[in-house]
């Protein structure tokens, strides 16, 4: 006959802690893994905007990035970005230049594309459109969250591409053609994907979408 | 050994990317800025650390005590007000960067301009006697390499008398004197006879900072009126 040996009080405790632990753990894999987990997605048509024709949102792994358009500043970029918006290009487009913290930048439409992303030539790519004049002599705070078009090292050449800065930075005024700012959002621009030794980044994180609030 | 390696190594792997601002807009390291809300939107950046740079790395400048920059500053401010928003965009200088014992190839310089990055580099530790007269020196260099079309140096060098020959460069000459002569004889400064650029440098200067005690030949008034009129070409409203 087998004796039942019955678990102490200490034992049974010590059961507890275990299991709770393990489920503690198991759980958390699941949720550190989702970089997403505590940033607010914020969805447009429950928002009020002044001028709604000037929202632009950005669909990211993270959520949406509702950007407010200037076009007042910046008429000639700002029609630039809404033609490449309004005909969808870019979509599935590379964040291939990101800076934790500082910068993100995508738009390079022809060497960004998902489905023919080129690491060789990425940040290198035209729209097809031609470039554009810099319109930098209005003034304007590049502070946290302001849109610009990127360009080469010369004026006058920007086209597609664009970034948005995650801090301020004072000495892009009367250097880079703004076009916006992000007025919700912000946070989903914080998780793309960003590599520790580099600015160009392998395997980057693409925009899903960009909309015009009102087409 | 294998530790010292990995930690070497870690070094490397931990390195992680440093967003320069600064470096990306005018490809000088090292730098942070001094002041930027200037009514001329000039933007005063000043070395935190020494900075190597150049297609030979042959350009060298070192940080400076705090108390020397803003000393210096104030000065350097001071005669860089006199040119207004509008001209410093047609000529292409932005930047100002404050550093001290500035050389090129081991030459020590007062200033180094490049208007391709609309940057002025000052040795804010120069001669004093001189300095405010250098500053103006080195954005004359800015305009020249502005409008290279307008300040010709074939024109230049015929206002001077028929047998005088400039240098090749300006540090192919032991002609180095910046003292301002009582008694011209065609050129404000010893260093106005090195090449025909470094004098019309000289005569702008002089201009910015006042002739009022030199006698002015008659060869320096054509330079003079030379310089005037190109600098009315580039600005109308630019006061000499």
């Amino acid at each position: 006959m087998i004796k039942k040996i019955k678990a102490s009080r200490s034992e049974k405790i010590i059961l507890i802690f275990i299991i709770t632990l393990a489920l503690f753990s198991f759980g958390s894999f699941f949720y550190i893994k989702n970089k997403c987990l505590f940033i607010k997605n914020y969805d447009p048509k429950k928002i009020t905007f002044d001028n709604p024709k000037n929202i632009a949102i950005l669909n990211v792994p993270c959520g949406n990035v509702i950007i407010e358009l200037y076009p007042e500043i910046s008429p000639n970029a700002v029609k630039r970005f809404e033609t490449l918006v309004r005909s969808k290009s870019y979509d599935n487009v590379a964040f291939h230049r990101v800076i934790k913290d500082v910068i993100v930048q995508a738009g390079d439409l022809e060497f960004g594309k998902k489905e023919t992303i080129d690491y060789g030539k990425i940040g290198t790519g035209k729209s097809g459109l031609g470039t554009i004049s810099s319109e930098i002599n209005t003034p304007f705070n590049f502070d946290k969250g302001s849109v610009g078009l990127a360009r080469t090292q010369r004026y006058n050449t920007e086209d597609s591409q664009f970034f948005i800065i995650l801090r301020d930075e004072p000495l892009y005024e009367t250097e880079y053609t703004p076009i916006g700012k992000v007025i919700y959002g912000l946070e989903a621009l914080k998780k793309i994907k960003y590599l520790d030794k580099s600015e160009y980044v392998l395997r980057p994180d693409f925009i899903n979408s960009l909309r015009m609030l009102v087409d | 050994m294998i530790l010292i390696r990995l930690i070497i190594l870690s070094l490397f792997i931990f390195n992680t990317t440093l967003a320069d601002t600064i470096y990306n807009l005018i490809k000088i390291p090292n730098l942070e800025i001094y002041e930027t809300k200037t009514e001329n939107k000039l933007r005063y950046l000043y070395a935190k650390q020494p900075f190597t740079i150049g297609l030979d790395n042959n350009i060298n400048c070192y940080d400076s005590k705090k108390t020397l920059l803003d000393k210096k500053y104030q000065i350097i401010k001071k005669n860089l007000d006199k040119y207004d928003q509008e001209f410093l965009k047609k000529i292409n200088l932005k930047y100002i960067v404050l550093c001290e014992d500035l050389s090129i190839s081991n030459i020590n310089t007062a200033g180094i301009p490049d208007n391709m990055m609309k940057t002025l580099i000052l040795d804010i530790k120069f001669n004093e006697k001189y300095f405010e007269r250098v500053i103006h020196h080195e954005v004359f260099h800015i305009i020249n390499d502005s409008f290279k079309e307008l300040f010709s140096e074939k024109i230049w060098s015929s206002f001077n008398i028929k047998n005088f020959n400039y240098a090749k460069c300006s540090t192919c000459t032991d002609k180095l004197g910046l003292e301002t002569y009582v008694n011209t004889n065609g050129f404000f400064s010893e260093y106005s006879q090195s090449t025909a650029s470094e004098d019309m440098a000289e005569v702008f200067s002089h201009l910015m900072i006042g002739v009022d005690k030199v006698k002015v030949d008659p060869i320096l008034k054509k330079k003079i009126e030379f310089i005037k009129n190109n600098l009315f070409k580039i600005d109308k409203n630019f006061i000499l």
